[in-house]
C-alpha cells in the first residue's frame, strides 16, 4: 500500500455512513454536560453555516433602501417581491437555467458513461501500461484548468466552437476524479458473479454487460451528481469561453447583476443570488444521500 | 420459476427504462443542437454589421428602437447589437479582446474612455476620413458638444470615437443630511476645506451609522477627482501635436479653441509628485478622522442602496446616478449635486463613451454610417431616454431628462465643462489594464495608515506604474 | 478496519477473472487478448477526451511559455525571457507567496474544523439533530462560490455589515475587512473555509464511519477518555483519510480563483491576489499568453512538488491498519 489510491472500497458502493454510525458508543439514558456543550457549539457552527444564506433570502425580500438594516433580520415577515421581478426584467433567467441545465446535464451524462467504461478497464480488464496510464489521468488533477485555458480557447477556436456551449461541455467530458470514483467504485463490487461468467466462458465484454454494467447505476450516480454539482457551479471557463449572453451560463449572470459603476441595487443581486439557488437546492434534497455517499465512497478508506 | 420470470422481467423494464433514458438523452441533444453550438443566436455568422455594446439584453433590446430607425434610412445595412455583459470597464475589454482573439471580432465596439487609446492603438480605425467627408452633416453635431469631450478621443492627431455619452465626477450630497447637521447647499467653488468642514458637522450631527464621505476604490470617482482639483494626476501628462483639421473645422470659434491638442498622452508615472502626496494625506486626513470610508476595491454595488438609505453624506458620482436612486426609491428632493470641491484649480474628471471602428470591419462605410447616424439627436433620444448616463449633446440634458427624478441643480453637469474647460479625461493610456490595476491596488494601502505607510504606497506605486507603461500596450 | 483488507485481494482476483481456468481462454479464443481489446473501446472516449483537452493544452502551454503572443500579431520566440520577466516581477511572486499562505492556512483551518465538527456530529445524540448537522455542514457546496463570494461581500462590509454589527454586540470595534491587506486576506480565506470545510467534514465521517466500535472500547477499558481517546485512537485511525482529504483540501485550494476575484478583485495592493488570478490578468486583461503560460508552468510544478513531497510523507506519519 504506497498510495491510497490503490485501496479498494471498504465495504461496496455506499459506504456505512447511511448504515448508521457507532453511537452505541457512551452510555445512554444519563444527560451530561459534556453533550450539552457539544450540541451548543455545533447548532453555532449550523447558525454561522445558514445564517449567511437566510439573511440573503430576507435581505432579497425588503426594498433596496432597507438593505442594509441593522439589527438585521434573517426572517422576512413582510416579503416585497418587486426584486425578483427586476431580476426578470433584467436577465433572461429562463435561459440562464436552460443554458446551465444543458451544459451541467450533458456534461454529467458524458462524464457518467464515459468514467463508467475507463472505470471499468482500469478496474477489471488487463492491457499493457495500465497503471502507468491509470498515474496519468490522475495527474491531470494537478493541473489547474487556468494553466490549459490559452491552448483550450485555440483548440476550441480552430473546431469551430468559439462562443457556444459545446465548447463548455465537451473538454469537460473526460474525467479524472470520475474515472477514480468508478474505478474504486468497481472494485468494491462483489466478485463472485465475475468468476461464476468467466467459468461459463463468457467474454469480457459479456462480463461487464451482463455482469457489471446493470450494478454500475449507483455509482454511476454519484458521478453523475457531483459533475452537476461542479458544473452548475462553475465560475471560469464560462467566463473565458463564452461572450454572447445568450451563452452564459448561471453564475456568469449573476455577477453581471451587479451592474456598472454602482448602479446595481443589493436587493436585486441577491434575489437573482436565491433564484440561482433552487435548482441546486432541488438537486440537494433529492440526491444529497447518493452525494455524500460518493463524496465519502470514493475518496474515503 | 416466477421468481426468475419477474428477475426476467424487472430485467426487460429497466433496460427498457435505460434505452427509452438514452434516447430521451439523445433526443434532448438533437433538439437543442442549435443551442449547443450557437446557431439560434440571430445574426450569428452573417454578414450584418455587428456592434458589441456593455450591457444587458434589456440593454441591446433598448436599441432596437434605434436600430428600426437607421433601419428606415438604410435599408440595405443590416445590424444585429451584441450586448456584453461585464462588471465594469476592464472587464467589457478582456471580452472584446476575447471576442478578437476567438476569430469573432464585432465590426463596431461601444468604447469608453478607460478603453479609447488601447483601442487608437491596437483595434480601431480612425473616423478622420468620413468625418471630412460628412463635415456637413457633422456640423451641427459638432456644434452641440463640448471639445473636452471630443478631445478625450484624439489620439496622436485623428479622432477615433465620437462621443456620446459622458459624466463628470461632481459630488453628490443627501439633503437630509445636510439640513440636520444645519448646511446649505454649498457654494459653486466651494474649497476642499470647506467640504471637510461640511464631514465633520455631519459627523457631529450624526455620530453613528452614517458615513459622511462614501467613495470606492476605481479610476472613475476614486482618487482622480482629488489629484485633478490639486491640478496633478498620478500619470504625467502630456499633449501631443496635431488635430488642427478638427478643431480649425468645427471649433474654430470656440472659446477654448486654444486649449486644444492632438490628443492626451500618458507617458510617463507621476505618483511620486508632491501634490499627489498632498491629495492623498488629505484623504487619508478623512479616513483617519472617522469623516471617510476606506475606499473598497471595485466597490460600488452597495453605494446605491447605502445613499438611497440615508447613510452617506456625500458621494462623488456623475449624472448617470440619477435613475439608479430613483429606481432605488429616492425622492427628487432628497439629494443634490454640486461641482467637486476647488483646490489649486477646480478641474474636474470625466470619462465619455462612444463607438469605434474596428480595422477589421468587415464593411466600414457601413459602420461610418451607423456612427454617424447615433451621434444624431434623433438616435440619442432613442438611447438614452432616461438619466442613466448624460447624453454628450448639451441640448438633451433638459428639464424633461430629469422631470420628477431630480436632482434640483441638474444644470451642474453641463455647467461642469463650461465653467471648467481644463477638464480632463479619465487617464487611461493604451496599457490601461496595467495601470488601472497599479493605481488600484495601493489606494488603499495609501489612505489607511500613517504618513510612512503613505509614502511607501506611493513608491509603490511608481514603481508599479512604471512596470506598467513599459509593457507593449 | 477489519474490512478493508479484503478488498485488496479482491480486485485482483477481479482483476483476473481468466486466471483460474486459463484453458478455457485458451479455447475460446477470448481471454487476454479480447480483454485488451476491450479495454482500449472502454478508455477511448476518455482517453482521447484528455489527450485533446488536457496533455495537448499542457504541451502547448509549455511551448507557448517561451514566445511572445497577443494573438493579434504573429508568434515570436523569446527563449527564457518570459520565465526571466516573470520570476522578477514583484506582483507575481507576491501572488505565488500569497497562495502558499492561503493553502497553509485555509487547508488548516478547514481540515481542523471538519475534523472537529464531525467527531463532535459522531458521537451521541438524536439521530434528527444528526441528520440536520449533517446537512447544514454541507449546505454551503452546493452553492457556487461567484453568488457566495457576492452575498459575503456586503456582509463583511466595514461601516453597515452584519459581520461588524454581530461583533459590535460584543464590544469589538468595526474591523476593516475588505479595505485592509489582512482583513482582505481574511475575509477570503473564512469565505473560502465557510463553503469548504463541508467537504472535508463529509470525507471524515466517512472515516469514523469506517473505526471499529470495539477499538474504542479497548481505549476506554484502558483508561481514555475525551479528547485523550481520540488523540490516541481516532487520529492514527483516520490519517489515511486525513491524508486524502488534504491531497484534495491543497489541490484545490491552490487553484484559487472565484472567491478573490469576486470578493477583492486581488486587492487592496497585492493582498489578495493569487497565482491563477495573475495567470488570468495577463493573458485575458493584457494579452501576454507567452507570460501567462510561463506563470502557469510554475505553478503547476509547484502543485506537483507539493502533492509528491505530501504522498512521501504520507509514507512516513500515514497509518494503515
Amino acid at each position: 500500500m504506497t498510495t491510497t489510491t490503490e485501496h479498494g472500497l471498504a465495504s461496496g458502493p455506499t459506504p456505512r455512513l447511511s448504515a448508521g454510525l457507532p453511537a452505541v458508543r457512551t452510555n445512554r439514558r444519563r444527560f451530561s454536560w459534556n453533550t450539552a456543550l457539544r450540541v451548543i457549539l455545533l447548532l453555532i457552527a449550523a447558525a454561522l453555516t445558514l445564517g449567511p444564506v437566510l439573511w440573503t433570502l430576507s435581505t432579497s425580500l425588503r426594498s433596496p433602501s432597507e438593505s442594509f438594516k441593522l439589527p438585521p433580520s434573517f426572517i422576512p415577515w413582510n416579503p416585497d417581491f418587486t426584486s425578483y421581478g427586476q431580476v426578470f426584467q433584467q436577465l433572461n433567467i429562463f435561459l440562464l437555467v436552460l443554458n446551465s441545465a444543458l451544459v451541467t446535464g450533458l456534461i454529467a451524462v458524458g462524464q457518467m458513461v464515459s468514467a463508467a467504461l475507463a472505470g471499468y478497464a482500469f478496474a477489471h480488464l488487463k492491457f499493457r501500461g495500465r497503471g502507468a496510464l491509470f498515474s496519468i489521468v490522475l495527474a491531470t488533477m494537478m493541473v489547474p484548468v487556468q494553466v490549459t485555458i490559452v491552448p483550450v480557447f485555440m483548440l476550441i477556436r480552430g473546431m469551430g466552437l468559439s462562443d457556444t456551449l459545446l465548447a463548455l461541455i465537451l473538454p469537460a467530458i473526460p474525467t479524472a476524479f470520475g474515472t477514480f470514483l468508478m474505478r474504486q467504485y468497481f472494485l468494491g463490487l462483489p466478485t463472485e458473479l465475475a468468476e461464476a461468467a468467466s467459468i461459463d466462458g463468457a467474454s469480457p465484454w459479456r462480463t461487464f454487460r451482463s455482469v457489471y454494467a446493470p450494478l454500475a447505476m449507483p455509482g454511476m450516480a454519484i458521478v453523475g451528481i457531483l459533475a452537476f454539482n461542479f458544473h452548475w457551479n462553475e465560475f471560469f471557463r464560462p467566463l473565458i469561453l463564452t461572450i454572447s449572453e445568450q451563452n452564459f451560463t448561471l453564475p456568469l449572470g449573476l455577477v453581471s447583476l451587479q451592474g456598472n459603476l454602482g448602479t446595481g441595487s443589493i436587493s436585486v443581486v441577491l434575489a437573482g443570488v436565491v433564484l440561482s439557488m433552487i435548482p441546486a437546492l432541488v438537486v440537494f434534497m433529492f440526491g444529497q444521500r447518493a452525494l455524500q455517499a460518493g463524496l465519502t465512497a470514493g475518496t474515503g478508506k | 420459476m416466477t421468481g426468475a420470470i419477474n428477475g426476467q422481467l424487472r430485467q426487460i423494464t429497466r433496460r427498457t427504462a435505460l434505452g427509452a433514458l438514452g434516447v430521451g438523452i439523445i433526443g434532448a441533444s438533437v433538439a437543442s443542437w442549435p443551442r449547443l453550438s450557437g446557431t439560434d443566436i440571430p445574426g450569428r455568422g452573417d454578414n450584418s454589421l455587428s456592434i458589441a455594446i456593455l450591457g444587458t439584453a434589456a440593454d441591446a433590446a433598448a436599441r432596437q428602437r434605434a436600430i428600426d430607425a437607421f433601419s428606415r434610412i438604410h435599408p440595405d445595412i443590416k445590424v444585429k447589437v451584441q450586448a456584453i455583459q461585464a462588471v465594469d470597464w476592464k472587464d467589457f475589454f478582456t471580452k472584446i479582446l476575447t471576442m478578437v482573439a476567438a476569430g469573432t471580432p464585432p465590426d463596431v465596439v461601444y468604447v469608453a474612455t478607460e478603453g479609447a487609446q488601447l483601442f487608437a492603438e491596437k483595434l480601431a480605425h480612425p473616423l478622420d476620413d468620413y468625418i471630412r467627408r460628412d463635415a456637413a452633416d457633422m456640423r451641427e453635431f459638432f456644434s452641440d458638444v463640448h471639445p473636452s469631450l471630443v478631445e478625450a478621443f484624439m489620439y496622436k492627431g485623428s479622432l477615433y470615437q465620437l462621443p456620446m455619452d459622458w459624466n463628470a465626477a461632481n459630488m453628490y450630497y443627501n439633503t437630509t443630511a445636510f439640513a440636520a447637521a444645519g448646511l446649505d447647499r454649498p457654494a459653486d467653488d466651494w474649497s476642499h476645506l470647506d467640504f471637510r468642514s461640511s464631514l465633520a458637522a455631519m459627523k457631529k450631527a450624526r455620530p453613528s451609522d452614517f458615513t459622511p464621505y462614501y467613495w470606492t476604490n476605481r479610476l472613475f470617482g476614486g482618487v482622480v477627482p482629488w489629484l485633478y482639483a490639486n491640478d496633478t494626476s498620478f500619470l504625467k501628462e502630456t499633449r501631443s501635436t496635431g488635430g488642427d483639421w478638427l478643431w480649425d473645422g468645427f471649433y474654430a470659434s470656440d472659446p477654448s479653441r486654444s486649449l486644444r491638442s492632438g490628443g492626451y498622452q500618458w507617458l510617463e508615472p507621476n505618483a511620486n509628485d508632491d501634490r499627489v502626496f498632498e491629495s492623498f494625506d488629505y484623504l487619508r486626513g478623512l479616513v483617519k478622522d472617522g469623516l471617510g470610508v476606506r475606499p473598497e476595491e471595485g466597490g460600488g454595488n452597495s453605494l446605491v442602496g447605502l445613499f438611497a438609505s440615508n447613510r452617506i453624506g456625500t458621494t462623488p458620482a456623475g449624472g448617470y446616478w440619477v435613475q439608479g436612486l430613483h429606481e432605488a426609491g429616492m425622492a427628487e428632493d432628497g439629494f443634490d449635486v454640486q461641482f467637486f470641491p476647488r483646490w489649486k484649480t477646480q478641474r474636474h474628471q470625466f470619462g465619455t463613451a462612444g463607438y469605434a471602428m474596428m480595422k477589421t470591419a468587415k464593411d466600414k462605410d457601413a459602420a461610418w454610417e451607423w456612427i454617424k447616424f447615433s451621434s444624431s439627436r434623433e438616435a440619442m433620444e432613442l438611447i438614452f431616454p432616461n438619466p442613466a448616463t448624460t447624453p454628450a449633446r448639451r441640448s438633451m440634458v433638459n428639464e424633461k431628462l430629469y422631470a420628477s427624478k431630480g436632482p434640483a441643480h441638474w444644470k451642474v453637469f453641463y455647467d461642469t465643462l463650461d465653467r471648467f474647460p481644463t477638464t480632463g479625461p479619465i487617464p487611461a493610456p493604451p496599457q490601461q489594464a496595467a495601470v488601472e490595476t497599479a493605481l488600484m491596488k495601493n489606494v488603499s494601502l495609501a489612505v489607511s495608515g500613517d504618513e510612512q505607510q503613505l509614502k511607501q504606497a506611493l513608491a509603490s506605486m511608481q514603481r508599479d506604474l512604471e512596470i506598467a507603461l513599459r509593457r507593449q500596450p | 478496519m477489519s474490512t478493508t483488507i479484503p478488498p485488496q485481494e479482491r480486485p485482483r482476483q477481479a482483476a483476473r477473472p481468466d486466471r483460474p481456468t486459463p484453458a478455457r481462454n485458451r479455447k475460446t479464443g477470448t481471454g487476454r487478448h479480447s480483454q485488451r481489446w476491450l479495454a482500449w473501446v472502454f478508455l477511448a472516449p476518455t482517453i482521447l477526451g484528455m489527450g485533446l483537452f488536457t496533455l495537448i493544452p499542457i504541451v502547448a502551454s509549455v511551448v507557448l511559455a517561451f514566445f511572445r503572443w497577443d494573438i493579434i500579431s504573429a508568434p515570436s520566440f523569446v527563449g527564457f525571457n518570459n520565465f526571466a520577466e516573470v520570476v522578477q516581477d514583484p506582483t507575481v511572486r507576491v501572488s505565488f507567496l500569497n497562495t502558499i499562505v492561503f493553502v497553509v492556512v485555509a487547508v488548516a483551518l478547514q481540515l481542523g474544523l471538519a475534523l472537529a465538527l464531525a467527531i463532535m456530529v459522531q458521537e451521541k445524540m438524536p439521530a434528527w439533530l444528526r441528520v440536520f448537522f449533517r446537512s447544514a455542514f454541507f449546505f454551503p457546496l452546493i452553492l457556487s462560490a461567484a453568488s457566495v463570494s457576492i452575498f459575503m461581500r456586503y456582509l463583511f462590509n466595514e461601516q453597515f455589515g452584519v459581520v461588524n454589527w454581530l461583533l459590535s454586540l460584543v464590544g469589538i470595534p468595526a474591523v476593516p475587512w475588505l479595505t485592509t491587506p489582512g482583513g482582505s486576506a481574511a475575509v477570503v480565506i473564512l469565505v473560502y473555509v465557510w463553503q469548504n470545510f463541508g467537504f472535508s467534514f463529509l470525507l471524515f465521517i466517512g472515516g469514523l464511519a469506517s473505526i471499529p466500535v470495539e477499538t474504542y472500547e479497548a481505549a476506554s477499558i484502558d483508561g481514555a477518555t475525551g479528547w485523550r481517546k481520540h488523540l490516541h485512537v481516532t487520529l492514527p485511525l483516520l490519517s489515511p483519510t486525513t491524508l486524502v482529504a488534504s491531497v484534495m483540501a491543497i489541490i484545490s485550494a491552490l487553484q484559487v480563483f472565484d472567491q478573490p476575484y469576486v470578493l477583492t478583485r486581488g486587492g487592496p495592493g497585492d493582498s489578495t491576489r493569487t497565482a491563477v488570478m495573475v495567470i488570468f490578468e495577463s493573458a485575458f486583461q493584457r494579452l501576454e499568453f507567452g507570460q501567462a503560460s510561463a506563470i502557469g508552468v510554475l505553478l503547476t510544478l509547484i502543485i506537483m512538488a507539493i502533492t509528491a513531497a505530501q504522498f512521501r510523507l504520507s509514507k512516513r506519519f500515514v497509518f494503515y491498519q
